[in-house]
Order: structure tokens, then C-alpha cells, then sequence
């Protein structure tokens, strides 16, 4: 353990910290582009020159071991000529284009020059060196050469992350530029990630490109619900709507990455909408206020229970819900309806794509935290589904938009089976065009709640902001269902939720968010 | 011609002209305020309405005005009560209206052997009618403000009701000093006793005899008249329109004409009590006879002109003093117009009234 | 550290005829009657500008409405940077990028809408723009209309006005 001082600060780090990091423990931030907590040190930039006792030159911070007695420090006059020199040479032959960059607002080159530069350019405006702009570097990737400071960062994630190595550097001095092999653009499914450790806006992301200037954004603290992985991440947004994902770094999980196919889930929230509850009489959809609705609901349900007996009325669950709502959902059926038909589906009829990096095959983020919760996955979906078919259920509770294990036509063939159909969902799609109540429920990032991984972790995301539309928490609409009949629910919003939840179910005993925290925590099996 | 058609057409004659002649002055006293108010201010005022071309001074502005209420919707808002809401801007005009029947505009006159009161009525109890009738006034308003059914208007009315009400009583108070050396109240009889000459030399106009009287007088009729500095009831700036905000078209010209009629009558009243109503100074029947024993004689009918005239002049000037007045003192706070009310005017009218008395009994020793 | 406390002059305490206030009432009346004299013998002093016919000369700095700025190919100089939208304190601008078929050009405005209903002509807008593309030299108000909609002028409106 090396003790070290860095502006007078004494700090002991392990052994084979870099001073950059451990200045970062004592809260100095040393300013930096080519590194990156996930990669390896490439020493490039030279922005985190710091000044070492006894060395008689200045060290890179990111590259030089903190080692015993070092004394650092990063506020001498020298440190800061050395950096602002860094950053004017840097910036040098970088465009002026921060009007139309999408990076502006979050780009590196812009922080350090108010923070350290603050110089006048020297260099005549003419004399800068024109590279290629907009480029489809493939995979929702733009890059723009121009205003690149070659740190390297992207090339080294596609050796070390994805080993893939499209991009490299080609020519000298000046001329340097990054660019891929003609023929063979970026192609993974973690390009994504490129706009993300891209400091500058050379790599941004052709999705998100121009929708909306990153200074509008407000963000959210969130997991993937892409696949079973539950990748942590940032859910970025601004006016109701949702405008992109971005890894946060969690090493239990996914380090600091995701992949493509996450990343595009964010549209689920903005595209179809179900954004005002309806019902279908004699397959004309009308609107209807939730204050008439939720009472004809609960009364066909009721209804049901007591003409037919509760083996007539299913409840299918969905992977997508929280714990918090597959809780509420499992005493719905089972205590209020009294139902043994209850199961989940998860919304893809098989396995889909799959890698050895972070992509699970299960497209549901909470598969486990259902079946953790006593409800059944496929198997008992699939006897539900048997009894719907001969007509068997009279009233139907679905949650959810699909209903995985059958194809379109199969799943509009099962519902026509079924007389009464009330489905708690998010999008348009199969389940609204036959359900005949419809109860559109608040999107991912419209609510809170917890998952549970593929690998037993349970992981907390956060609501952002208030459902769309005329649409509501699932929580809500479930207490508020519940209560209808007879239920006695006093739950307002997903934490209390939680304490009842953590209470009687063995796996989640202790737990509380506090204690899951914004790392998630592996749940007890 | 025989006796009682003639009368009828006399009195029916008296009435039209008195009437025409203060509903003129109001179109006259609109179009003086704007143009002073603009002149005041430096600005140009009303100068657009036209007839062929002809602007006349912005004259027809007040024409254009009375056709526009007249042809705007006619309406009546969800929360106010229907009858009491149209009732209002009625009783605010009508006692205005009645309170010119006591006003003399001139000596009487022989017509046809005939002798003819230029005046519609002459009533003993003169300004008492006066007193009761323009009170009345104060209910049209409190009446609007209320019907209206909105939280301004009611505002509005209130503070006019404690205003008019206030003032109402330093304003009977004041004029005790003049009946006193006048003794009485009919205005026929006052505006005949201002026709003397104190020492022999000054006219004894009620101005003279009562400057005190007439301060007060003036004061407390500008806020009857709810008038700058007085124009709280009013009060744009927090009531939005006072008593008036909810009303509209004719019914709002009623409120305006009411208020600016009202403020013509007490112009001819502080005339008639005050400035010798339709007395000239030195002018008698016969002519002008100045003190000095110097005199000229004229024909009667000139001497009339002259008298009737000399009423106009006085009661278009005080007229015109109220546009004066508005466009030079801001309005008063609201504890203000209550302190001056009550702590000021009604005891220096209770001293007044003492001092006349004591000075009276001094002179009659 | 001296707290500086600044001695506010009191309203001096009124004279007995100050207090009586008859005389300064005559006083204000001359005053505003030497007015109405003036400018009814002789017309100098009247400030009134004929509106319709006269205009008033506006001052270079004049804020009136808006207009956005071409380039010499006649493509708006605006290249959606949103910095307008981000300093309007009445957040009247809506814009909507597009990525520009030309690589020098990039990013451009799709929309550029600007509701004149809100905007508080407070000129933050011309001051944010980093190239100059929008500008309020136009000379004129907000004309009336006769509906909202009318109000909110579009990048095509904005664009054909001229300084
Ligand atoms: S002038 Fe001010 S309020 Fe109007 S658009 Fe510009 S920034 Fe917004
Ligand atoms: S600040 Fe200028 S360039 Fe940027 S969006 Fe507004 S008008 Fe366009
Ligand atoms: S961060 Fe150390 S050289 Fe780039």
C-alpha cells in the first residue's frame, strides 16, 4: 500500500494504482482524454501531466504508478502551461463546428478549454488541416475525422472489448487521421459504446444524431430491459420524451458497456403508444375515462369469479414487469381472483441472439425475479394457454403487449377464444387489437421498480418522469384494481411495494433499496 | 292661447331645453376632456373621426362613441342578476336627471303678458330636493356593483358607497352657512340675493360670503361625482373598472353619461349657489350700474341674454374645472379620501356653520 | 467588514401651507394650464407621432421582429445549433434539426418556428447565435392577426424578411 500526497493531500492506494486514480479517491481531478477506466493506458494526449518530486520532467498521471513517499502535484504553473500547451496542440487543426456537433455540450475538448485552456488560437484559421467529415463508419456510427484528437480510445475498444479492430490510424504527423479499411466499416453490436468513450465528436451515434442537444437532457439511473442481462445504464430524456441509453459503469455487470440491440429499446417508449384506456365493444374501440372503466372491469371480473368459479378467470404476467408489479399481479390473481391460472410469457418465443460478452439470450430483464416470485414461467403458460383455447376462461388479465409463445396469427386465434379480455400494457400490438379493455400502463422510465438478472441481481431502476398521456403506473392500476375488489391496498408507489415484498418473500428478505443501492445486490437463492 | 295648454307647452318647452342643454354639455365636456387631457399632456388627442373630411377638433369622437355603444352587443354575464344588473346604470342617470328641475337659469320673463320661471320647478325646499335626489345616485352604483356578480364591480360599489356616503355629509354641512345668510333654501331665492352688493361694491355671490362653504363644497362634489382625485370606486389600476368593470355597451354609456351628467348638474349648482347663478355682476334690470354711480343702460332682452349666458359661462367653467383637476392631482390613497372625509372636511364644515352663525348674530346686534 | 448602510433622505415634513394643500393644488393647475395654453396656441411642444402616416425613426438597436439570415446560395445561414432555443427565457423557438445532403453544411433547420405570442422581444436569441443567422432588425412589431396560429411564424416567414 503506497502512500502518496497529491497538493498536499496524503493518500494510500494499492499497490499498481496510477496517480490519476488515486488523485480521483481524494476527489483532484486530473484532466484526461485517452484514458479510460475500462482500457488499457495508451499515454497519448498528455493532458494529465503532473508535476512528481524528484522527477525531472513532468509524468503523465494516467501512466506513472503511484509508488511510496511520491509527492504530486497538479496545481503548479508549470502543470498548467504543460496542459493548456496539450490542449492547444490538440486543438489545432479541430474544426469549428461546435454549432453543428453533436458532441457540443458533453465534448471533452469543450470542458478543458473553459477549464484549462482559455487561450486565443494561434494558428491561422486557413491553415487548418481538412480531414473527412461525415463518414458512415457502419453500425450507427458517424465519424467525423476532422475532429479527432487521436487518443486511440476507440481503437482500443474494438481490440480489447469487441477485438474486432476496424478503426485505425492512418498517415503521419498532421495528416493523421482515424478511418476503417475501404469495404470494411464498423461492424458489432457494441459500436454504440464508440459515441460513448469518443471524447470529441468524431464517433456519434447516427440514432441520436440532431434529435436533441445534450444540454436539454435530464437523466435517469436505469437497467437494460433489452435482455436478461440487465445492463446498468443511464436513461436520457427531456419533455416526456425518452432520447437515448448509456452504459453505467457497474463491473458486477456489464463494466461499462452495452450493446446495440439495448441500446434501441429506449424507442419502445416514444413509438405506439398506448396512451388513453379504451374498450372494444363488438370490435369498435372506444375511449373511456379510467373512473368509468376501472369499476366495468372490476365487475366483469368479479363476475366471472362468482358465476363461472375462479378456475375461469387467467392471469398472464409478463418477464417485462418489475418485482415490485409481479408481486402485486401474484396476489391479484391468486388472493383476489383466487386463480391458479396464473404464468408468465416472455415476449420472444424462443431464445434470440446470444454472445459470450454481454447478450443473453432471454430478451426479458426479469425472468428470474418472476419465477423468484412463485410465478410460473412457459410450461404453466403453456396449460393456461391450452385452457383458453378449448374455451375454458371466461375472463382473461393480461400484462403485457405479446404474448411470446405464439406467433401473431396464433396468439389473435388463442384471444378470440377468450369473452373477456383485459390487458394492462404499454404498446400497441397484437394483445391491444383483441383485447376488450385496454389499461395503457406506464413505459420503462415512466416508473420504478427492480429487476432481477440472469444472474440473481437484483438491480434498481428509477422513473424519470410522469407516464405518457392518460396512461398509468402499473402499481397504481393494480392497487386501484385490487381495492375494487377487495384487496384493502394501501400501497402508493414502488418502494412501499418493495417493504411488502421484501417482508414475505425469502429470497428478497432484508432488502430494501437502500441496501440494494444504485449497484444492484445478489439476491439470496 | 289658453292657460293650461300654454303652461303645459311652457313646462314641456322648459324640460326639453334644460334637458338638450345639459345632455350637450356632456358631449361638449367629453370632448373637452380628451382634447385637455391631451393638450395637458402634450399630445394631440382625439383628431381622427371624420364627417366628409371634416374633423372638427376630434369633436365627433364623442358621436362616433355614442353609435358604437349603441350597435355593440348588448349582453349580460352568466353570474350577474338579470334585473338588478340592468336597473343599475338607470337609477344612476335618473337622479341626475331630476336634479336639474330645481336649477334657474335665468330671472322670470314675461311671455305673452305672462309670467315665466326660467326653471322647471321651483321648489320651496330647493336644495334639499336636490341633497335627496343626487343621494340617491350611490344606490345605482352600490346596486351595479353588486348585480354584476363579480368580485371587482362588488369592490367597486362598496368603496363608492362608503365614499358617496362620507362625503355626503360634509357636503349637506357646507351649504348650511350659505342657506343661513341667504336664508333659505329655495334657489330661486338665493340666486335673487346674490344679485346684492356687499360694502357697496363686491357682488354677494355666495363665494364671497362663504369662500370657507365653497372649498368644501367643490371638494366634497368631486367625490359625489366619483371624480379625480376622488375616482376610487373607479380605481383602474386595482379594480380593473370598478363598479363598472362587467358592463358594456349602452349600459356603460348610461354609467358614463350618468357620471359625466352628474358632474355637469353640480357644475351648475356650484354656479348657481356660489357665482350668482344667472347673475352679471352690476347688471341689473335695466342695465349695469356700477358702484360708482356710473351706469348703462340696455334693452331687456339683452340683459336676459346676458343673465342666461352668464350661467352657461360659470357652469361650462366649473365644467371644465373638473377636467382641470383630473388631469392634474393623482388619485388619492383610499385611507386618504376617508381621512379628508372625515377628519377635515366634516369638522371644518361643523366650524363653518358655528363661525356663519356667530358672525350673523354679531351683525344682527 | 462595514455593512454600508445607506441613510435613505426622508420625505421632508410638509410646510403649514404645503400641508393645506390649496395653494400647491393652485400651483399644479397653473402648471398643467401653461401646458394646455401652449399647445394650443402654438403646436411645437406636442410629442403626439401621426401614426399611421408618420413613423417614428427606429433606433439601430431597435428589437422588432425576427428574421433569419441566407447564405449567398440562398440556404438559411441557421444550422439548427439550438443556441437561440437554449437562451429564449420564453421558450418560443421550436426547432427541428435534419442531417443537410452537403457535408460542409451537415446539420440544418427542418423547423424553425418562433411563436410571436410568446417571445418577449428580449433580443437573447440574436446575442446566442453564433452565426449570426437570426436577427431582429426588421423595424417592425408583432403585427395583429386573428389567430394564434397565424402568430407563430415558420422558417420559410422568417426567412423572406428583410432588415
Ligand atoms: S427575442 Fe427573446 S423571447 Fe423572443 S425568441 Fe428571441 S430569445 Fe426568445
Ligand atoms: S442560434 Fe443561430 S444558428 Fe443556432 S439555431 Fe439559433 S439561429 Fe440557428
Ligand atoms: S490521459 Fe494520460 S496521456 Fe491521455
Amino acid at each position: 500500500m503506497p502512500n502518496l500526497t497529491i497538493n498536499g493531500v496524503a493518500v494510500s492506494v494499492p499497490e499498481g494504482t496510477t496517480i490519476l486514480s488515486a488523485a480521483k479517491q481524494v476527489g483532484i481531478h486530473i484532466p484526461h482524454y485517452c484514458y479510460h477506466t475500462h482500457l488499457s493506458v495508451a499515454g497519448n494526449c498528455r493532458m494529465c501531466q503532473v508535476e512528481v518530486e524528484k522527477f525531472p520532467k513532468l509524468q503523465t498521471a494516467c501512466s506513472t504508478v503511484a509508488t511510496e513517499g511520491m509527492v504530486v502535484r497538479t496545481d503548479t504553473e508549470a502543470v498548467r502551461k504543460a496542459v493548456r500547451g496539450a490542449l492547444e496542440f490538440l486543438l489545432i487543426h479541430h474544426p469549428i463546428d461546435c454549432p453543428i456537433c453533436d458532441q457540443a455540450g458533453e465534448c471533452g475538448l469543450q470542458d478543458y478549454y473553459m477549464t484549462v485552456g482559455l487561450h486565443k488560437s494561434r494558428y491561422p484559421l486557413g491553415d487548418k488541416i481538412h480531414k473527412k467529415k461525415v463518414q458512415d463508419a457502419g453500425s450507427g456510427i458517424v465519424l467525423d475525422a476532422e475532429r479527432c484528437i487521436l487518443c486511440s480510445r476507440c481503437v482500443r475498444f474494438l481490440e480489447e472489448v469487441t477485438g474486432t479492430r476496424e478503426l485505425q490510424f492512418f498517415r503521419r504527423g498532421d495528416h493523421s487521421e482515424i478511418s476503417f479499411f475501404p469495404g470494411r466499416p464498423i461492424d458489432n453490436h457494441y459500436a454504440g459504446n464508440l459515441a460513448d468513450i469518443c471524447p470529441v465528436g468524431a464517433l456519434t451515434s447516427r440514432d441520436f444524431r440532431f434529435r436533441c442537444r445534450v444540454w436539454f437532457l435530464k437523466s435517469a439511473e436505469s437497467i437494460c430491459t433489452g435482455c436478461a442481462r440487465g445492463c446498468n445504464i443511464e436513461a436520457h430524456f427531456h419533455e416526456g420524451v425518452l432520447y437515448r441509453y448509456k452504459p453505467r459503469v457497474n463491473d458486477a455487470v456489464n463494466r461499462a458497456w452495452m450493446c446495440d440491440f439495448g441500446r434501441m429499446e429506449y424507442r419502445k417508449a416514444n413509438e405506439a403508444r398506448l396512451l388513453a384506456p379504451f374498450v372494444r365493444e363488438n370490435g369498435v374501440e372506444k375511449e373511456m375515462p379510467w373512473g368509468a372503466l376501472m369499476p366495468q372491469v372490476a365487475q366483469r371480473l368479479s363476475d366471472a369469479v362468482r358465476t363461472h368459479g375462479a378456475d375461469t378467470v387467467a392471469v398472464i404476467a409478463s418477464p417485462q414487469l418489475s418485482n415490485e408489479e409481479l408481486f402485486l399481479v401474484r396476489h391479484f390473481a391468486s388472493d383476489l381472483l383466487g386463480t391458479m391460472n396464473l404464468a408468465f410469457t416472455r415476449r420472444a418465443p424462443e431464445d434470440g441472439f446470444s454472445d459470450d460478452f454481454l447478450i443473453h439470450p432471454d430478451k426479458n430483464p426479469n425472468s428470474a425475479g418472476a419465477r423468484l416470485l412463485g410465478i410460473p414461467g412457459e410450461e404453466a403458460f403453456h396449460a393456461v394457454a391450452g385452457r383458453i383455447s378449448r374455451g375454458e376462461i371466461r375472463a382473461l388479465v393480461i400484462f403485457g403487449n405479446v404474448l411470446g409463445a405464439f406467433s401473431e396469427k396464433g396468439t389473435l386465434e388463442l384471444l378470440s377464444k377468450a369473452p373477456f379480455i383485459v390487458q394492462v400494457g404499454t404498446n400497441e400490438g397484437v394483445v391491444s387489437r383483441a383485447a376488450h379493455a385496454v389499461l395503457p400502463s406506464a413505459s420503462f422510465v415512466e416508473r420504478g421498480g427492480t429487476f432481477v438478472n440472469c444472474d440473481g441481481r437484483l438491480q434498481r431502476f428509477r422513473a424519470g418522469f410522469a407516464p405518457r398521456g392518460k396512461a398509468r403506473n402499473t402499481i397504481e392500476i393494480l392497487v386501484d384494481l385490487g381495492n375494487r375488489l377487495g384487496a384493502g391496498w394501501s400501497f402508493s408507489g414502488e418502494e412501499s411495494v418493495f417493504r411488502a415484498l421484501s417482508r414475505s418473500e425469502a429470497p428478497f428478505r432484508g432488502m430494501t433499496y437502500g441496501s440494494i443501492g444504485s449497484l444492484g445486490r445478489e439476491v439470496k437463492r | 292661447m289658453t292657460g293650461p295648454l300654454f303652461d303645459l307647452a311652457v313646462v314641456l318647452i322648459r324640460i326639453g331645453v334644460v334637458f338638450s342643454f345639459c345632455m350637450g354639455l356632456v358631449m361638449v365636456f367629453v370632448w373637452a376632456e380628451r382634447k385637455g387631457a391631451a393638450y395637458i399632456q402634450d399630445r394631440r388627442g382625439p383628431n381622427r373621426a371624420s364627417i366628409l373630411g371634416w374633423t372638427a377638433w376630434g369633436m365627433f369622437h364623442p358621436l362616433a362613441d355614442a353609435i358604437k355603444f349603441l350597435f355593440k352587443e348588448d349582453f349580460v354575464p352568466d353570474n350577474a342578476h338579470r334585473a338588478y344588473y340592468v336597473i343599475a346604470p338607470m337609477f344612476v342617470i335618473a337622479p341626475v336627471i331630476l336634479s336639474v328641475a330645481v336649477i334657474p337659469f335665468g330671472p322670470d320673463v314675461s311671455i305673452f303678458g305672462r309670467r315665466v320661471m326660467l326653471q322647471i320647478a321651483d321648489l320651496n325646499m330647493g336644495f334639499l330636493y336636490v341633497l335627496a335626489v343626487s343621494g340617491m345616485t350611490v344606490y345605482g352604483i352600490v346596486l351595479g356593483g353588486w348585480a354584476s356578480g363579480s368580485k371587482y364591480p362588488l369592490l367597486g360599489g362598496l368603496r363608492s358607497a362608503a365614499q358617496m356616503l362620507s362625503y355626503e355629509v360634509s357636503m349637506g354641512l357646507s351649504l348650511v352657512g350659505i342657506f343661513m345668510v341667504f336664508e333659505s333654501v329655495r334657489l330661486s331665492h338665493i340666486v335673487l340675493e346674490q344679485g346684492e352688493l356687499l360694502f357697496g361694491v363686491i357682488p354677494k355671490w355666495g363665494v364671497f360670503v362663504q369662500p370657507i362653504g365653497f372649498i368644501l363644497f367643490l371638494t366634497a362634489q368631486y367625490a359625489e361625482a366619483n371624480r379625480t382625485p376622488f375616482d376610487l370606486p373607479e380605481g383602474d389600476s386595482e379594480l380593473v373598472g370598478g363598479y363598472h368593470t362587467e358592463y358594456g355597451s349602452f349600459k356603460f354609456s348610461m354609467f358614463m353619461m350618468g357620471e359625466y351628467l352628474h358632474m355637469v348638474v353640480s357644475s351648475v349648482i356650484v354656479a348657481t349657489l356660489f357665482f350668482g347663478g344667472w347673475q352679471f355682476p352690476y347688471l341689473h334690470d335695466t342695465g349695469f350700474l356700477f358702484p360708482g354711480g356710473f351706469s348703462v343702460s340696455l334693452p331687456e332682452i339683452v340683459v336676459l341674454l346676458m343673465r342666461c349666458g352668464s350661467i352657461f359661462v360659470k357652469s361650462l367653467f366649473f365644467t371644465w374645472m373638473y377636467v382641470w383637476v383630473r388631469w392634474t392631482i393623482p388619485r388619492f390613497r383610499y385611507d386618504q379620501v376617508m381621512r379628508l372625509g372625515w377628519k377635515v372636511l366634516l369638522p371644518l364644515s361643523l366650524a363653518n356653520v358655528f363661525v356663519t352663525g356667530l358672525v350673523l348674530l354679531l351683525l344682527e346686534r | 467588514m462595514t455593512v454600508g448602510i445607506k441613510k435613505a433622505a426622508r420625505p421632508r415634513k410638509m410646510s403649514f401651507p404645503e400641508g393645506v394643500y390649496l395653494v400647491e393644488i393652485a400651483k399644479a393647475l397653473w402648471l398643467t394650464m401653461s401646458h394646455l395654453l401652449r399647445n394650443i396656441v402654438r403646436q411645437e411642444g406636442i410629442r403626439t407621432i401621426e401614426y399611421p402616416e408618420v413613423r417614428r425613426e427606429m433606433p439601430p438597436r431597435f428589437r422588432g421582429l425576427h428574421r433569419l439570415m441566407k447564405r449567398e446560395d440562398g440556404t438559411p445561414r441557421c444550422t439548427a445549433c439550438f443556441c437561440c432555443p437554449t437562451a429564449c427565457p420564453a421558450k418560443c423557438i421550436t426547432i427541428v434539426a435534419g442531417e443537410s445532403p452537403d457535408p460542409r453544411v451537415e446539420k440544418f433547420p427542418v423547423r424553425f418556428d418562433i411563436d410571436m405570442l410568446r417571445c418577449v422581444f428580449c433580443g437573447l436569441c440574436v446575442e446566442a447565435c453564433p452565426l449570426d443567422a437570426i436577427r431582429m432588425d426588421t423595424g417592425w412589431f408583432t403585427p395583429p392577426d386573428d389567430s394564434r396560429e397565424k402568430l407563430v411564424f415558420t422558417i420559410e416567414m422568417l426567412l423572406e424578411k428583410r432588415g
